[in-house]
């Protein structure tokens, strides 16, 4: 850790050794620090800091781990229109990300119905490692779909959820025919369903108010019951990265690049290789959006078998945030290629990113905790445009590996302590539900305080689980 | 053992060893095997695989890719390699299985660290997969 030197509070620099077109800079404490000393990810970094077009800095979000080409946590611009744009800086799952639905009732309101419900959204949206089962979509709507996002869904879904996404639901450039046969012949019934690994679905009561008046601009209150969905793209996005990924190795030779890792295999945005992945990229995320959407249509579904139809009615979006996708975004009269892997967008009060009725207070940005933990609303700051392209971290971070996790306990063990802490649990698989334990992830507190003391966002809400359906 | 699994913080390692090339495709099949094990009905399946290239360290990520492809979108349950060959511009292998439903654990085949060579006499590869 010798190598990095202290450029502020919770901010550190990596200089600019060897290849590396950058420095590094790495939001953390020192307790966090360690812990990213500890694995691969400051030499990830360092390889991608050796990207054609890279400018400024690469970046490590406070919950940064080792990940494969880029470290999961990271961030990295390039100026366009001839900086690279690499499919390993988005991830296999193309727009993984969090969209948060707020109830019409309170934990207290809910009461002895809470099991019923998590049992009920358990049963609505397919989970697990299993196949599909999932919204099954016509060749013709999937090409909607792809192209225009959850707005092609129609009868599904309300306008204002479109509204109250990121970039409405839809990547501009997205273009179906850029998706290979076999993406979609991945994600053909997987539309609204879950997936595995460290996927979720949490029910949750918001614990804590933080900063009360932007609490209230984005619809919650103390006691509210949320739901947190956390999903992307399913093995449509899954394909499109590993098509690219190949591809792109065959155009390295002939864009002159040089590379320390093949997962970070890159071309030119302006390239027609860049072009195509960008456009085919587009299109993932938007299946993304489709997908996260479609399970939210189903939760409001099972809230209104327990609760009624006027509890369905009102459950209501507050937000949902793409965590690994490229945007072209604009910086100091630069038009740049930001990649973020593991990593939110967060912009500040007065963005035209954000929708109308939340300009004002900042870009809601949803921080997920591990399984019986908090998890936290934020608010995008000033600080993040200034040292971060608008980004900050995505969650708690793991910190174990899934082995390692399921040594240290059961599955069984694991449902019964989360029980006792009055978290119901619905999971396909015991083994996959210890892989998830709490201990396997950093504390989720620590990354949102550095995140805040940075000031890159501002904590909003706390969320408390009170059950949670795991993929 | 000819394969083994090294288990990182987020993604899935596979070491191979073999005393030839083809063998560590077969290890590979192997390891596969393991991972795709699943509920399976009476149905059997045959596929036929074709893989183009002739970077052969690229050519074992996609044949592993390949395997969890056939296993997430035809429910494949791979349990016998019927036939490999393996040339210098690509690999064609017949693979036999049940009808099922694998679980759908590799997101990609990760290029990352990826390495296929002849070290001390015997062959050795490592690929990294993302689950």
């Amino acid at each position: 850790m010798s190598e990095l030197r202290r450029v502020g509070e919770v901010e550190w620099e990596l200089p600019a050794t060897g290849p590396m077109r950058v420095p590094g800079r790495v939001f953390a404490d020192a307790g966090l620090l360690e812990a990213i000393g500890a694995d691969g990810s400051l030499d990830q970094l360092r390889n991608v800091a050796t990207l054609p077009g890279v400018v400024d800095a690469v970046l490590a979000m406070p919950d940064v781990h080792q990940g494969y080409g880029f470290p999961v946590g990271g961030v990295a611009a390039t100026a366009l229109p001839d900086g690279v744009v690499s499919p390993g800086g988005v991830g296999f799952d193309v727009n993984c990300g969090v969209r948060l639905l707020a109830a019409p009732f309170t934990g207290e309101e809910l009461g002895a119905r809470r099991e019923a419900l998590v049992h009920e959204i358990s049963r609505a949206v397919p989970a697990g490692t299993g196949r599909g089962s999932g919204f099954r979509v016509s060749g013709g709507q999937l090409e909607r779909v792809l192209a225009d996002g959850p707005r092609a869904l129609r009868g599904i879904g309300t306008a204002e959820d479109v509204e109250l996404t990121e970039s409405g639901g839809r990547l501009d450039g997205a273009d179906p025919a850029a998706v290979s046969d076999r993406a979609r012949e991945r994600g053909s019934d997987q539309l609204g369903t879950l997936g595995s690994g460290n996927h979720f679905l949490e029910l949750q009561r918001v614990d804590r108010l933080h900063e009360p008046a932007t609490a209230e601009a984005f619809g919650l209150a103390e006691g509210q019951v949320t739901v947190l969905i956390h999903s992307g793209s399913r093995g449509l996005g899954h394909q499109v990265c590993t098509d690219f990924v190949k591809r792109f190795q065959g155009a390295l030779a002939r864009h002159g690049i040089e590379l320390p890792d093949r997962q970070l295999a890159c071309a030119p945005a302006s390239s027609a290789e860049g072009r195509s992945y960008l456009a085919a990229m587009a299109a993932a995320a938007n299946f993304a959006w489709a997908n996260r959407h479609v399970i939210a249509h189903r939760i409001r579904e099972a809230v209104g078998r327990v609760l009624g139809d006027e509890a369905a009615a009102g459950v209501r979006q507050v937000y949902d945030v793409a965590h690994n996708v490229a945007k072209i975004e604009r910086y100091g009269g630069r038009d740049l290629c930001v990649h973020r892997k593991g990593a939110t967008r967060a912009f500040p009060p007065g963005s035209g990113e954000i929708p109308a009725r939340y300009r004002e207070a900042g870009q809601p940005v949803f921080i997920p905790g591990s399984m019986g933990t908090a998890s936290y609303v934020l608010a995008g700051r000033p600080g993040a445009i200034e040292r971060s392209f608008g980004t900050v971290c995505h969650g708690a971070g793991r910190s174990l590996s899934r082995t390692a996790a399921r040594k240290r306990i059961q599955g069984a063990e694991l449902r019964r302590q989360l029980e006792e802490q009055g978290i119901t649990v619905r999971s396909p698989s015991n083994r996959g539900l210890a892989e998830e334990a709490p201990f396997a992830y950093k504390e989720v507190e620590k990354v949102v305080e550095v995140v805040e003391r940075a000031g890159l966002a501002v904590r909003v809400a706390r969320l408390r689980p009170i059950g949670v359906v795991k993929g | 053992m000819p394969f083994r699994w090294i288990d990182h913080t987020a993604e899935l390692e596979l070491e191979l060893e073999a005393s030839s090339e083809e063998g560590l495709f077969e290890a590979a099949f192997e390891a596969m095997r393991e991972l795709l094990s699943g509920p399976q009905t009476a149905e059997r399946v045959e596929v036929e695989v074709e893989l183009e290239g002739s970077d052969h360290a690229l050519l074992i990520a996609d044949w592993l890719g390949e395997l969890a492809f056939l296993g997430e979108t035809r429910g494949l349950v791979p349990d016998r390699l019927a036939s490999l060959e393996l040339g210098e511009r690509g690999a064609s292998a017949r693979v036999e299985g049940a009808a099922g439903d694998p679980p759908h654990l590799v997101k990609g085949v990760t290029y990352h660290r990826l390495a296929l060579g002849r070290v001390d006499g015997r062959w050795r590869a490592r690929v990294v997969l993302d689950v």
